[in-house]
């Protein structure tokens, strides 16, 4: 076999070659294929970043059933009239009770992270967010009259159970209300989630149209060696050594492919990240360099499997039959 | 049925084919191809086998060169036994036989050598190896000459010369010739059949289907004669 190599991918090529118009026509469907799988890819890498780092900046906020939350209420209720609230009347009574709720809802599965938020510490985060520069009128409420809960400061693991989570950390004894964004964050698991089964499925039908463009480019040329291959088999051709050539035509098709596609998917790309970032001014897009060795690989695989794939299933169909059978066909 | 006694053939050798009561029968039909056939063919012999057409002589070749298996009976070839050979051998098998074709079989766009060239290719011979043996073997079939000369500028018999290079490049131990004079003019067939004949005396079996009775009759040489499906005659002599 080794000392044929090298005949049999000059055969390989030839086949190319002498099936030039069908070649042609299924390269042409073959980067169709490979840029549209591209262009998928290239939006759900886009999206998945967007995505990380909403998830890095996703923090929700737990606050505790503390004085203040009776005091105060965040809900808009009307405050209790006598200041001494009875320590019965609410559940979270100091730092230590307060670290204790952080625990339990730093054992809840997807959370990452949870950090302790003094009601100082809130106060100071609120006068540092809301008030820019008026913090002056803020000085009231520092020591005893801060009306702030004590909080929780909760990282989520991923926006995936997003909701579910939230559910969970309301449930956790002493949590009092949990606000977070939540529409922000369902939209966009249901856009990623939307967008990853489309490029999923694109990406499935058109591997299979790839996978039948080649085997039937492989089967013309199947037919118009079909003599060759009769008497291949007549002066005792391995199976292999027959289907050699036809699987070095198929793997070269998909590498080609490849090529072109990898081509048409950077202008493609380049065509459109400029219209994007003139639309909404944004420079947050991935750099198509960064893209273009795992877009290359998986279209270099898609055109490897195609005609290896290919070859085999159309070979081995004809194999089986005899020289005299194989005049026939 | 006659005794095989052909001058020069030892009896005690084993025999390069044999078929030991084989039968054979198609799906699609209820009649016997081949009944009950037994057959030893030695090395060195020149066989023709003759018969009416659908008297099984093409299926008898197609069970030789293992396209068809048999329903029942042994079949030796070569040292391999067809009948169970496994399908991954049998390209080792047929590359110890050279075939020729009635309708020549050679490829349209490759010249005349890259034909020969071919069969070595198949076989996984080295670019030297066939650098050496195909202008030997056209030179025995005398088409050095036309080495570079496409099929279709060839006529019938000078195709058949090249068909017949390409089976005897590997240098079989026999040829199997189906009909190799059928598509060729009369005067040309005698010189297909001597030079067949040429190759027989220099030691490679001949096994060789015809129709034609004047070749069978002006080469001496034994002959089998299917009907029906069964050996009705086996004369070492010719007819």
């Amino acid at each position: 076999m080794r000392k044929s190599f090298g005949y049999l991918t000059k055969e390989g090529f030839k086949n190319i070659w002498a099936n030039r118009l069908m070649s042609l026509a299924s390269i042409g469907v073959l980067v169709a294929c490979m840029a549209i799988i591209g262009i998928a890819m290239i939006l759900t890498s886009n999206l998945n970043v967007a995505m990380s780092t909403i998830e890095k900046e996703n923090v929700v906020m737990a606050y505790m059933n503390d004085k203040n939350s009776v005091l105060y209420p965040i809900d808009g209720s009307a405050p209790p009239t006598d200041k001494n609230v009875p320590d019965s009347a609410y559940k979270v009574h100091n730092e230590e009770e307060a670290k204790k709720v952080c625990e339990s809802i730093g054992k809840l599965g997807d959370v990452e992270k949870v950090e302790y938020v003094s009601a100082e510490q809130a106060l100071e985060n609120y006068k540092k967010n809301y008030v820019n520069g008026d913090s002056q009128y803020l000085v009231y409420f520092e020591g005893e009259d801060n009306p702030m809960p004590m909080g929780a400061k909760i990282t989520l693991k991923s926006l995936d159970n997003f909701s579910a989570v939230v559910k969970q950390i309301e449930a956790v004894d002493g949590v009092n209300l949990v606000v977070s964004s939540k529409v922000i964050a369902s939209t966009l698991i249901k856009i990623r989630n939307a967008v990853e089964t489309a490029g999923l499925s694109i990406i499935i039908v058109l591997m299979i149209i790839s996978l039948v463009i080649v085997s039937n480019t492989i089967r013309v040329t199947m037919y118009n060696r079909k003599l060759e291959i009769s008497i291949m088999k007549a002066v005792g051709a391995t199976d292999w050594f027959i289907r050699w050539p036809f699987l070095i035509e198929g793997v070269i098709l998909g590498i080609i492919s490849a090529v072109i596609s990898l081509g048409f998917t950077y202008g493609i790309y380049y065509f459109a990240a400029g219209k994007i970032k003139d639309a909404i001014g944004t420079g947050s897009l991935i750099a198509f360099r960064k893209l273009a060795l795992p877009i290359f690989g998986v279209f270099v695989a898609i055109g490897v499997l195609a005609g290896i794939i290919g070859s085999i299933i159309i070979l081995s169909k004809y194999l089986k039959k005899e020289g005299s059978e194989f005049r026939a066909i | 049925m006659i005794k095989i006694e052909k001058p020069g053939t030892i009896q005690n050798e084993r025999p390069l084919i044999e078929f030991r009561g084989v039968s054979k029968t198609y799906p699609s039909g209820n009649t016997h191809a081949l009944e009950d056939v037994n057959i030893r063919i030695f090395p060195g012999e020149f066989v023709f086998v003759v018969g009416a057409s659908g008297a099984g002589k093409s299926t008898f070749l197609k069970l030789i060169m293992r396209e068809e298996k048999a329903n029942s009976g042994e079949i030796y070839a070569n040292g391999y036994k067809l009948t169970t050979l496994p399908r991954k051998k049998v390209p080792l098998y047929r590359r110890t036989m050279g075939i020729v074709f009635q309708d020549f079989r050679l490829i349209p766009n490759m010249d005349v050598f890259d034909n020969v060239a071919f069969a070595m290719h198949v076989v996984g011979a080295d670019k030297s190896a066939i650098r050496r043996e195909v202008p030997k073997v056209l030179n025995l079939v005398g088409l050095q000459h036309r080495a570079r000369a496409l099929p279709h500028q060839l006529s019938g018999g000078e195709q058949q010369r090249v068909g017949l290079a390409r089976a005897l490049v590997n240098r079989p131990k026999i040829i199997v010739a189906d009909e190799p004079t059928g598509n060729v003019d009369p005067n040309m067939s005698y010189e297909i059949v001597e030079l067949l004949d040429r190759i027989n005396r220099a030691g490679t079996t001949i096994l060789m289907v015809t129709h034609e009775h004047n070749l069978v009759r002006d080469f001496h040489h034994r002959v089998i004669m299917l009907e029906n499906g069964r050996i009705v005659a086996d004369n070492a002599e010719g007819i």
